[in-house]
């Protein structure tokens, strides 16, 4: 704060208390003059005032405060700030006036001369205030919740404190610096951060936290008999280097781009080439791209420059996140649609990078969060000047469909001549049609259809067919070879070229209208293109002949002048949501006001700036919090620590958390063997156009033996054990998965031929054992632990009897069949499903 | 297997120990996510019956939805004019648009009387239905917005398009819960694929548990229908029990293990329930029980009444079993382009007889007075013609009605112009139908609210009036 402040203590200084006698205010204001207040005044306080003199800011600068009646009448350390009806007289109109060297207020920059202006007015009118004494301004009277300046000072949007770690009572505990932080809070609240987990339990954790498939028993001892005292870092790079690791990683980024491979919606059209956008966020995880490049590329890719064409194609594919949203595509209007586009397109990108929900200022004015309508818009601007959206052929018919580019140096040659076959079908077909008639009309001696035909297109009748002084046979020779020709034509369907779904700038770049109450044609005031006020702080100019997407990504991280420490803080908590099993925000895609307050506020800021120190690295602050000592807690109940804090906000033990349904699905294989681990690409080549049609429509198929983040999305039509088990709704951003537990998940794992397959391959694997380690194989192939004796003792008499029933039926396979039931309740089971 | 026989109480809380057989519903709760197991323990489960907002006049809904969109001007709205003045051009001055012409009118081939006491207009294609004329309240002002299939389905569904939220089922689950315990709230039979396929049935932002339970879909003939996975050919049923024993004791020492955990125990009391409903939904579902002067009536066992004449049957006996929203589906078959004459005269000789079979069965079995039958589409058809005997897709005016459930029974509302394109009294929009549903089912739409995402969702977002007139 500049020196101006104390100036202000020196004009009440100098002004004596009795010149200015506290004069009562009128006690209950005109209406007229509430509504005076409620219009220009408060909102005029809140935007310029507030930060230093609110007691909802618990500032109080010059001991003054401006967000009641009474904080003015009582005035500073030295009287009060304003006469009503006497605006000469009133201090605070001194100061707002700028005129005197010793009072300037706001101190940094004089009000606008109409803001100036109006608060003389309100004091002419003898200062109407409806905000009674006990009533200083709180969150839900705060005056304009959309106000961009005031609203930064909500937690989400201020700058990242530089927090240093804690010191603690228990300096053995913490492995890395984030652990002072958690064990900071356990040590406040006297609790003990639960023992380490045993290295079973943990291997098993590490696996599916970091690639998402259990360890192979060999895996699990070479962690077990590693004597270095660094193996878990050791595991951890492993498990990082692993190209397992995208295809886990990049499910989670997968989830907040609501990828998926078909359209949804009205028509559920399929996306051919959305698989390509998926690889590509799978390598981009596994090299460790940059956030802030990642983004870049998945924003504006298409604008950046590149060396090679394989370049240009990868950092188009990463595009695709523009375009995979779903959409309403039949008989909806060109303009509706463009402005639901844009709409699902803010939508995402404010939730899966801001954590906001700006979709609510389409119609508007945020109700909670600092962003007006007006910057809603500013942000349409940069999306409807980019193109997603084009007339391309689909389904037999030209329709204004995702926007695709071939890819390779030949692409734009066998996408263009692909679309142009197929612009020109259906009159190729026609003429095809009408020469084949002509053709059989002249065989038939019909020269009245000939000449029919020849009247409506000339171009279907061979010039001497058409010529009737020449020899029938002849004619009938030319025509055939015509009508043979454009058969030849449009039976030779070029395949579908390499293509990828990407956006574009439009070619006419232009700022958009307010569209009143979100209308898409009522029109509004016209907004410059531009960001989130409350996040911008310098202005950034958009070329007239660009989207401002290059811009707008580049702003999403701008640790300087942009959102890129909102940005971090968003991603350091998705990071250690997945991790740790709740976020430290567990609203984890909101943080504004509705969202939950960070748990842990000083860590949540340290993790985002080890992020930002790093080079937006995701691979090093996985590591991190993966190996550190908080990572490593056993999820042991413990009564005390239950009673204090029964949700373990303050982590005292780890998160007992279910398998999400890729991991569910990958184990099971695994243990039975059946899992191929290489990479696929698309998973949809067997599907028509209509991804979900009915009838003769082939379905999805759910049948490849490859890790389940390649199985096909089709929006609608999930693969089953993915609708059963909560995997991401694929039609919005999903940061925080739900967790169900109902019937028909245990229908499934009960009676699902999958579950039963994998555990009758379990079973074999097993059988070909010897009987005494059998046990030892199933307990490692499916829970990843070794069975205690009670355990095994009570298997063996399942097995044994199960293998008894089975024969006294006659069953000729009761040995394998009744380890299948054996595997298959494991499978069944809690321990399975659960990640101690 | 004893229902509670895997609640040991030690680590149990109290209101799943006290609650018997109750605690099913916990099970199928149990977690729908935190916020419905904190709601569960304050409730005794998301889908233990609530007490509604207001006094309720029915406490079920059967939807018969006729996807493709019937002809309104064919079936229920009579309109002398259109027929005289067939084969012109329909002026837009005519029906108040801004458009010079709206399109060669095209007459309707069908004859209309009049039914009942209350005098009420139908179309001889539906005679069986016509006896039951003053049981139905018929809306002739219909209106909504998606003049494509797909975006006219979710509106009809979800109240939405451009938006996944939730069905009207799911609302009404999540808003009264489930009057068996062994059964979802909600059901779908034969549920269109395409669409919006699942959407129009999801639960979107509202605890899974909401979700409808489909049974076949709209292309399969429901004989050959199955709910997956709730049965297992592979092994006996005692095998099948014994195995179940065994997930349930390595399930419960994991819990004892475990201390509280509610997750452990949701999935415990999951598997209970998933048993229960292996052997109930099969009993529900089976019409080995009916006697053969009800299948007659359905029209079971005759073409072409029997494949929507089970369905029929099924949707009362759920009905019955305490199930609270259920919906059948025709299939994409109403959607006549072409041959509006023929489409509409095959299409309504397979719904007639099962209908009038569902309202009589319903009142005899005295089920009607609190079960609200909802028949209708997505949209009706244009009076105008397409492809030179068809008609078009019409979101500007159609017919959609209701009998039972406190409805105002023999009542025709509502009048569109003198061609059935506008309506001209009495508008009933989408979002009016559904607030009036709901308020017969004792729910008040402004107040059934969700919040997700930083605040509170409804069915109708901000639109919405209760049409007071269409209830007793």
């Amino acid at each position: 704060m500049k020196p101006l402040v104390s100036g202000w203590i020196l004009a009440l200084l100098i002004f004596s208390p009795g010149a200015v006698s506290p004069a009562q205010s009128d006690a209950t204001p005109s209406r007229k003059g509430v509504e005076f207040f409620e219009q220009h005044i408060r909102p005029l306080l809140a935007k310029h005032c507030y930060e230093c003199h609110s007691a909802r800011k618990q500032k109080r600068e010059g001991g003054l405060l401006l967000d009641s009646q009474s904080g003015w009448e009582v005035g500073g350390e030295n009287g009060p700030a304003l006469v009503p009806g006497d605006v000469d007289a009133s201090l605070l109109i001194r100061a707002v006036r700028y005129t005197d060297d010793d009072i300037q207020m706001p101190p940094n920059r004089a009000l606008p001369a109409e803001a100036v202006a109006r608060l003389e007015q309100w004091v002419r009118m003898g200062a109407p205030d409806p905000r009674t004494n006990d009533s200083a301004e709180s969150d839900e009277t705060f005056a304009d919740p959309s106000d961009p300046i005031a609203g930064r000072d909500h937690w989400a949007f201020q700058p990242l404190s530089i927090p240093q770690p804690p010191t603690v009572e228990d300096a053995e505990w913490p492995r890395r610096s984030l652990d002072r932080f958690v064990l900071a809070r356990l040590e406040a609240e006297k609790l003990q951060p639960a023992p380490d987990a045993n290295p079973r339990d943990l291997v098993r954790r590490l696996y599916f936290q970091l690639i998402g498939l259990p360890p192979t028993p060999q895996q699990i001892e070479a962690f077990l008999h590693d004597p270095r005292p660094d193996a878990v870092e050791h595991l951890v790079d492993e498990l990082l280097d692993s190209p397992r690791y995208g295809e886990r990683w990049g499910r989670h980024w997968l989830d907040l781009a609501r990828f998926a491979d078909s359209n949804g919606l009205d028509e559920n059209f399929l996306f051919r080439e959305a698989w390509r956008y998926r690889n590509w966020v799978i390598d981009a995880v596994n090299n460790d791209m940059p956030y802030d490049r990642f983004l870049l590329e998945q924003i504006a890719g298409d604008l950046l420059p590149y060396d090679s064409v394989e370049q240009r194609d990868r950092q188009r594919m990463g595009t695709g996140f523009m375009v995979v949203g779903p959409k309403v595509l039949l008989g909806n209007d060109e303009r509706r649609q463009r402005m639901e586009v844009a709409d699902e397109q803010i939508d995402t990108i404010g939730r899966a990078i801001l954590g906001q929900t700006l979709g609510c200022c389409r119609c508007h004015d945020h109700k909670f969060d600092p962003f007006p309508t007006k910057d809603y818009y500013a942000l349409a601007g940069i999306l409807t000047s980019t193109t997603v959206m084009e007339r391309r052929h689909m389904l037999n018919q030209q329709r204004v469909m995702e926007r695709l580019v071939g890819i390779g140096s030949d692409g734009e040659a066998r996408d263009g001549a692909y679309e142009k076959f197929w612009r020109e079908f259906p009159e190729a077909k026609e003429k095809a049609d009408q020469a084949k008639s002509a053709w059989e009309s002249l065989k038939k001696g019909d020269e009245k259809a000939v000449a029919t035909l020849l009247e409506k297109n000339k171009d279907a009748v061979a010039e001497i067919a058409a010529d009737s002084s020449k020899p029938m046979q002849q004619r009938i020779t030319a025509q055939k070879s015509l009508a043979e020709k454009l058969a030849a034509v449009i039976a030779n369907r070029p395949p579908i070229p390499p293509r990828a779904m990407i956006a574009t700038d439009a070619e006419d770049p232009a700022d958009e209208a307010v569209r009143i109450s979100g209308e898409f044609d009522d029109l509004g005031d016209q907004v410059s293109r531009g960001f989130l006020q409350v996040l911008t702080h310098d202005q950034v100019e958009i070329p007239e002949d660009q989207s401002g997407r290059l811009q707008l990504s580049r702003w999403l991280t701008d640790v300087e002048h942009g959102a890129g420490h909102l940005a971090a803080r968003v991603l350091a908590n998705r990071i250690w949501h997945h991790l740790i099993g709740r976020g430290i925000v567990r609203t984890v895609d909101n943080f504004g006001r509705a969202g939950e307050v960070p748990s842990h506020p000083e860590l949540l800021d340290y993790l985002a700036s080890e992020l930002i120190n790093s080079g937006w690295s995701i691979k090093s602050l996985v590591r991190e919090i993966a190996i550190s000592r908080t990572n490593l807690m056993s999820s042991a109940h413990n009564e005390t620590a239950y009673s204090v804090d029964p949700e373990n906000r303050l982590l005292w033990k780890f998160n007992r958390r279910r398998l999400d349904p890729e991991s569910l699905r990958d184990a099971m294989l695994a243990a039975g063997g059946l899992l191929d681990l290489a990479p696929m690409e698309s998973t949809v080549w067997n599907l028509n156009d209509q991804a979900t049609g009915v009838g003769k429509h082939p379905r999805r198929r759910t049948d490849f033996p490859c890790r389940s983040v390649y199985l096909p999305v089709i929006r609608n039509d999930l693969p089953e054990l993915f609708e059963v088990f909560d995997f991401a709704n694929p039609q919005a951003t999903t940061g925080g998965r739900p967790e169900t537990t109902v019937a028909i998940q245990g229908l499934y794992l009960l009676n699902a031929e999958m579950v039963m397959d994998a555990a009758e391959a379990t079973a074999r694997r097993i059988l070909d054992r010897a009987p005494e380690k059998r046990f030892d194989l199933l307990f490692s192939l499916i829970l990843n632990s070794e069975p205690t004796s009670a355990e095994r003792e009570e298997l063996e008499s399942f097995v044994q009897q199960t293998r008894d029933r089975l024969q006294d039926d006659g069953d000729e396979k009761a040995e394998i069949h009744a380890w299948t039931m054996t595997c298959h309740a494991l499978f069944a089971s809690s321990r399975f499903q659960f990640l101690e | 297997m004893q229902c509670g026989q895997f609640l040991h109480s030690a680590t149990r809380r109290d209101f799943l120990r006290n609650s018997a057989c109750g605690f099913g519903q916990v099970a199928l709760a149990a977690m729908a996510g935190q916020k419905a197991f904190a709601e569960s323990t304050a409730t005794g489960g998301a889908l233990f019956p609530k007490a509604p907002h207001l006094a309720a006049r029915a406490k079920r809904v059967i939807f018969l939805f006729m996807w493709g969109g019937p002809s309104h001007v064919d079936l229920f709205d009579p309109k002398p004019r259109l027929n005289q003045e067939s084969g012109k051009t329909l002026a837009g001055k005519d029906v108040g648009s801004d458009r010079e012409t709206m399109g060669e009118l095209i007459g309707s081939p069908f004859r209309f009387s009049q039914h009942g006491e209350s005098g009420m207009w139908i179309s001889e294609l539906f005679p069986h239905l016509s006896q039951h004329a003053d049981k139905l309240c018929v809306i002739n002002s219909m209106h909504t917005e998606g003049r494509a299939h797909g975006e006219a389905l979710l509106r009809l569904h979800t109240g939405q398009a451009n938006l996944v939220r939730p069905s009207v089922g799911a609302w009404v689950s999540y808003g009264l819960g489930s009057e068996n315990e062994n059964l979802p709230a909600f059901i779908t039979i034969s549920p269109p694929r395409g669409h919006g396929g699942v959407q129009n049935y999801g639960c979107a932002f509202l605890p899974a548990v909401h979700q409808a339970t489909a049974i076949g879909s709209a292309e399969l003939p429901i004989a050959e229908a199955k709910v997956s996975n709730l049965a297992n050919d592979r092994w006996n049923p005692k095998l099948q029990k014994s195995q179940l024993e065994l997930i349930q004791s390595i399930n419960q020492k994991h819990l004892n293990q475990a201390g509280a955990d509610q997750r452990i125990e949701g999935l415990i009391a999951s598997y209970e329930l998933a048993y229960h409903m292996q052997s109930t939904m099969p009993q529900v579902m089976s019409l080995n029980d009916e006697s053969k002067s009800t299948l007659d009536m359905y029209g079971v066992g005759s073409e072409p009444t029997d494949n929507f004449g089970r369905q029929c049957l099924l949707a009362r006996k759920f009905a019955e079993s305490g199930v609270r929203y259920i919906q059948v589906s025709t299939n994409y078959t109403w959607d006549h382009h072409q041959q509006v004459e023929k489409g509409h005269i095959a299409e309504s000789a397979k719904v007639d007889q099962p209908i009038a079979a569902l309202l009589e069965d319903l009142d005899r079995r005295g089920l009607l007075e609190d079960t609200l039958v909802l028949w209708g589409a997505e949209f009706g058809r244009t009076p105008t013609v397409e492809r030179g005997d068809g008609r078009g897709h019409h979101p500007d005016a159609f017919t959609m009605w209701m009998a039972g459930g406190g409805v105002r029974a023999g009542l025709t509302w509502g009048t569109t112009d003198d061609f059935g394109y506008y309506p001209v009294d009495n508008p009933v929009h989408m979002h009016d139908l559904h607030a009036t549903l709901l308020y017969a089912l004792g729910l008040h739409h402004e107040r059934l609210t969700y919040r997700h995402a930083g605040r509170d969702f409804r069915l109708t977002d901000v639109y919405g009036n209760i049409v007071h007139e269409l209830l007793a």
